[in-house]
């Protein structure tokens, strides 16, 4: 395995790395859209996700890595199990899967085993990249710049959270809830509406204009590459603190309540701001609760919707192809003018 | 350096040979630092025409000792990541793997022959690996494979064509050009010391001895600060920059046997890493920087700069590093600070760029954006085109080609019944081939694909003052309205302005109808009309569409009215003879065309133009938004 950046040593893009923890505290937000320029440590911070994430209880020996709590939503090699017999778990790592921008649709939904097929005469299903990512994260790198075809699957599959495979003679379903992550540069093409909706934040980055971080940033980069070992080591007691923060928010999660007038609030903020569908109020209100969880309260105040409301509504905005405002700053406007009301 | 002095020698006074023989000298030290760090720096992009210079710095590589594997545009993802030997397989009728390209490259280098032509199917996950330092794990190996590899890109890209990949292009370290170098001038170079080549390749003990200094190189906070700041002064925004230049630096110091890095090695990386990554002048001193001397200015960087390695404003001793054991026993050591430093990197950045880069950076007020950004989603021309549907049963031939792996899918589930059912003949060798896999022709499937029908719309605005003045802001409402209908197609755009002596690319194509409309609101007007030049570069932009395989549609905002000729100077007879003419070279291209008219009252001279052109014939007068996107349909229908 090789060594990937800790994420606590990640410095600057606070919107970024606050953004994927509110994501890893409650998954059901929807993922996570980071838009900005090359080289702003996107990759770096996704790819360091695994770090903030305790290990998983999986079935053992399941391709699709069920969890043995819940066999309701399982997949059809754990369905196929005698109930009786018990099931032993794993712990293993939480999954960050990468989608690179050229996948083939066999490689993405999964395919016929060839090796199985050839060598044994034996119709297997073999999983893809969804199946992997299955309880993960699906990271997609310009995912701006992703081929139509394969859109329209990720579409459909992140909305649903299970694969259906109906080609070459088979027929799988197999669940595939996974947090979708992705990273572009907007200049470089544009997303198309739907995909846009289905993640939950969105986040701009810019590179840091400021001298001292950016000479800060290199330094750590030229610490890890010379020794990564040391440097993760180094870092291991920070990144320690910062997955027992997130897994005590997690359990905290449940507890936090929101207050009617928050939701009130959170509701003429979407009015407001002509949003379309109910999905922006529901993510706005899962990120503020999961916010304000992280921070160690109890319940959902208006400073938590002012730090979340940015990155939960910032890509729904109904906009003019022509303008080019930062939509940000438009929430920002609206979220003053509905708190002053 | 014995080698710097000796280059210095040859080099009296032409400095355009000094500075491409610079650039073959730097291009050497690339190897040698390739040799020392293959996966550190991420790799060499090389910019060169193919010829007897790049021929002879690729043989210096081959000679390198490095594993060096070549991936050509041709090989599909299988061969490059790993997966089923197919052919081996149907031979034997025995499953068997090979390992991919990117696996047998470890601790050595890929090259990319053509870099620029690879299809992004091929880019990404060789990116992923290069990133990630392993293959990530497919549906034949469940685990992932550790390889650390560094490309070698070679571009041999025209200057109007789109380069390297911007994503591939940003993760490598060190970017060579050295497309402004002949022959001749590495042969007189050559005899000079013939020694060169053989000094390349380092000798075991020497490169095992450099590896273990490059763990050690140590960079000052100065230096540190000096890099990060050059980097931001050049426009370069990437944190990967600095990163990969200090990279560079550490093992252009472990090269020379130093712990510390030295100016010699800063030049080097601002000269190999920074200085073709720049994208703007270093901006005016800034307010905390005010008392320091400002950056060089126009004239003194026009004329040749003294060496890089030795820029006269910094002190001539080895700055003391941090290690004082090896520091020289100066009584006053005269540091130096991060101004210096930053100074004398920017210097050495600015002295390696050609004159004609350095009058684009000068006369640049914001960040550059390259053509060569955004177009990696495109798919190229190709024998086939088009995004690849599923494949179908079929028989191949024709245009069909053979869909191998979906053929050998549908014949695996038969395998058993077929070994078993006996042929009519049995015998020996009918024997053997029953072990091979038994496929027949119901098998068979065909590849299918399905033609793109993207255009880009190419705006040529006519910014001069006869159309200008009144109507310009006219123009460019009418403008954001076919940008809108584009979005809603998702057409690319383009933009061509002109005015006074010159037509401008305003905006090469892009999707991004933002930076479109920001493109159209700073384009100031007046001047004369050069409607040739205008003609001209969007039939330049039109075939370099069609070779990315989009379909091209211009649309001509003017009056017609030319009076500038395609030399830049005025003169309305031979200027319209030059836009009927090219007009004309329009017409030829075949592609669609719509002119709107943007004269007060509707004109002849443009009808008879856009007649010349082929094009449809709008006046402005009547263009509302209805009748607009009417004439825009019947245009794209007609073109797809």
């Amino acid at each position: 395995m090789a060594l990937t950046f800790p994420f606590a040593a990640i410095v600057g893009q606070d919107e970024m790395t606050l953004a994927i923890q509110v994501v890893a505290v409650d998954p059901s937000i929807g993922g996570v859209l980071v838009l900005g320029d090359r080289g702003t440590g996107k990759s770096t911070a996704v790819r360091a996700l695994a770090d903030l994430l305790p290990p998983i209880q999986v079935v053992k020996g399941c391709p699709y890595r069920c969890d043995p709590a819940k066999p309701a939503g399982a997949c059809p090699v754990c369905q196929a199990r005698d109930p009786k017999t018990k099931v032993v778990a794993e712990r293993q790592t939480v999954a960050v899967v990468d989608l690179p921008l050229g996948a083939t649709e066999d490689r993405v939904v999964g395919a016929l085993d060839l090796e199985k097929a050839l060598s044994q005469g034996i119709k297997q299903f073999s999983p893809g990249l969804l199946a992997q990512a299955h309880r993960g994260f699906l990271y997609i790198d310009e995912v701006n710049l992703l081929d139509d075809h394969l859109v329209d699957l990720l579409i459909d599959v992140a909305a649903s959270g299970e694969n259906l495979v109906e080609r070459e003679g088979l027929s799988v379903r197999h669940p595939a809830r996974f947090v979708l992550v992705g990273s572009g540069n907007p200049e470089e093409g544009e997303l198309r509406p739907q995909l846009l909706d289905r993640f939950g934040l969105s986040v701009q980055v810019r590179t840091p204009q400021d001298l001292k971080l950016r000479v800060d940033i290199i330094k750590r980069r030229d610490a890890f590459e010379k020794d990564p070992v040391a440097f993760k080591a180094l870092w291991h007691k920070d990144n320690q603190k910062l997955q027992k923060r997130i897994l005590k928010a997690r359990e905290r999660l449940a507890e936090v309540t929101v207050s009617d007038d928050m939701l009130m609030l959170c509701a003429r903020l979407c009015q407001q701001l002509g949003t379309d569908g109910l999905r922006a109020e529901l993510t706005l209100l899962r990120a503020t609760r999961a916010f304000a969880a992280l921070q160690g309260h109890l319940a959902v105040q208006a400073e938590h919707l002012q730090s979340m409301a940015p990155l939960a509504l910032r890509h729904r905005l109904r906009r003019n192809p022509l303008d080019d405002t930062d939509s940000g700053a438009r929430v920002q406007r609206s979220l003053q003018e509905v708190l002053a009301a | 350096m014995k080698r710097c002095t000796a280059l210095q020698h040859m080099a009296q006074d032409n400095t355009s040979t000094r500075q491409s023989l610079d650039a073959w000298h730097d291009a050497l030290i690339s190897l040698q630092i390739l040799q020392l760090d293959p996966h550190g720096l991420g790799g060499v992009c090389l910019r060169a025409p193919h010829g007897p210079v790049r021929e002879r710095w690729l043989s210096a590589l081959a000679s390198l000792g490095l594993p060096l594997v070549k991936v050509p545009g041709s090989a599909d993802a299988e061969r490059l990541l790993g997966g089923i030997d197919l052919a081996h397989t149907l031979q034997t009728g025995q499953l068997r793997m090979q390992a991919g390209l990117l696996q047998q490259a470890d601790q050595g280098l890929v090259c990319l022959p053509m870099a620029e032509r690879l299809p992004p199917a091929l880019l990404a996950p060789l990116m992923q690996a290069l990133d990630s330092g392993q293959v990530a794990a497919t549906h034949h190996a469940s685990a992932p494979t550790a390889t650390r590899f560094g490309v070698v890109a070679l571009d041999e890209s025209l200057p109007d064509e789109s380069g390297v990949n911007a994503a591939l292009q940003e993760r490598l370290g060190l970017w060579l050009d050295l497309q402004a170098l002949s022959p001749s001038d590495i042969d007189a170079r050559l005899n000079d010391n013939e020694d060169d080549a053989l000094h390349i390749r380092l000798s075991p003990g020497a490169l095992a001895r450099a590896r273990e200094k490059l763990q050690q190189v140590q960079a000052s906070d100065a230096q540190l600060h000096a890099l990060c700041a050059s980097a931001l002064g050049l426009g370069i925004g990437s944190l990967r920059a600095p990163s990969l230049a200090l990279r560079v630096a550490s093992a252009h110091a472990a090269l020379n046997g130093r712990h510390v890095l030295d100016d010699e090695d800063l030049g080097f990386a601002a000269r190999c890493v920074l200085a073709p990554r720049a994208t703007q002048w270093p901006a005016e001193p800034s307010a905390e920087q005010a008392a320091e001397p400002p950056p060089p200015d126009n004239d003194e960087t026009a004329e040749p700069r003294p060496k890089p390695e030795t820029p006269d404003q910094t002190p001539t001793d080895p700055p003391p590093g941090d290690a004082p054991e090896d520091a020289p026993p100066d009584p006053a050591p005269q540091e130096p600070t991060a101004e210096d430093l930053q100074e004398m990197m920017v210097a050495a950045a600015l002295a390696s760029l050609p004159p004609h880069m350095l009058d684009a950076l000068a006369t640049q007020k914001g960040a550059r954006s390259g053509n060569t950004s955004g177009r990696s989603g495109q798919t190229r021309a190709g024998q086939q085109r088009g995004r690849p549907l599923p494949p179908r049963p079929g028989r191949p031939g024709g245009h069909a080609r053979l869909h191998v792996l979906a053929t050998l899918r549908a014949a695996a589930p038969r395998q058993r019944l077929r070994q078993a059912a006996p042929l009519v003949s049995p015998g020996d060798t009918e024997a053997r081939l029953m072990r091979r896999i038994a496929i027949r022709a119901e098998d068979f499937h065909i590849q299918r694909y399905q033609q793109r029908s993207s255009s880009c719309l190419i705006l040529a605005l006519d910014a001069s003052g006869s159309a200008a003045l009144q109507r310009l802001a006219e123009a460019k409402g009418a403008v954001e309205l076919l940008l809108q209908q584009s979005y809603a197609r998702r057409d690319s755009v383009c933009i061509v302005a002109f005015r006074g002596a010159q037509a401008q690319l305003l905006l090469p194509a892009t999707r991004s109808l933002v930076r479109a409309k920001r493109a159209m609101t700073g384009l100031p007007g007046g001047g004369g009309t050069p409607l040739a030049l205008a003609l001209k570069m969007a039939h330049e932009q039109a075939a370099l569409l069609q070779r990315q395989g989009v379909t091209p549609i211009l649309v001509v905002l003017s009056d017609g009215r030319a009076n500038v000729t395609l030399q830049g100077v005025g003169g309305r007879t031979q200027a319209q003879a030059d836009a009927q003419n090219w007009g004309q070279q329009w017409r030829s291209s075949g592609h669609r065309a719509l002119w709107i008219d943007t004269s007060m009252q509707p004109d002849a001279q443009a009808q008879q133009l856009a007649a010349t052109m082929g094009a449809s014939y709008l006046p402005m007068p009547q263009v509302q938004a209805q009748r607009m996107a009417h004439a825009m349909d019947s245009l794209r229908t007609g073109a797809a």
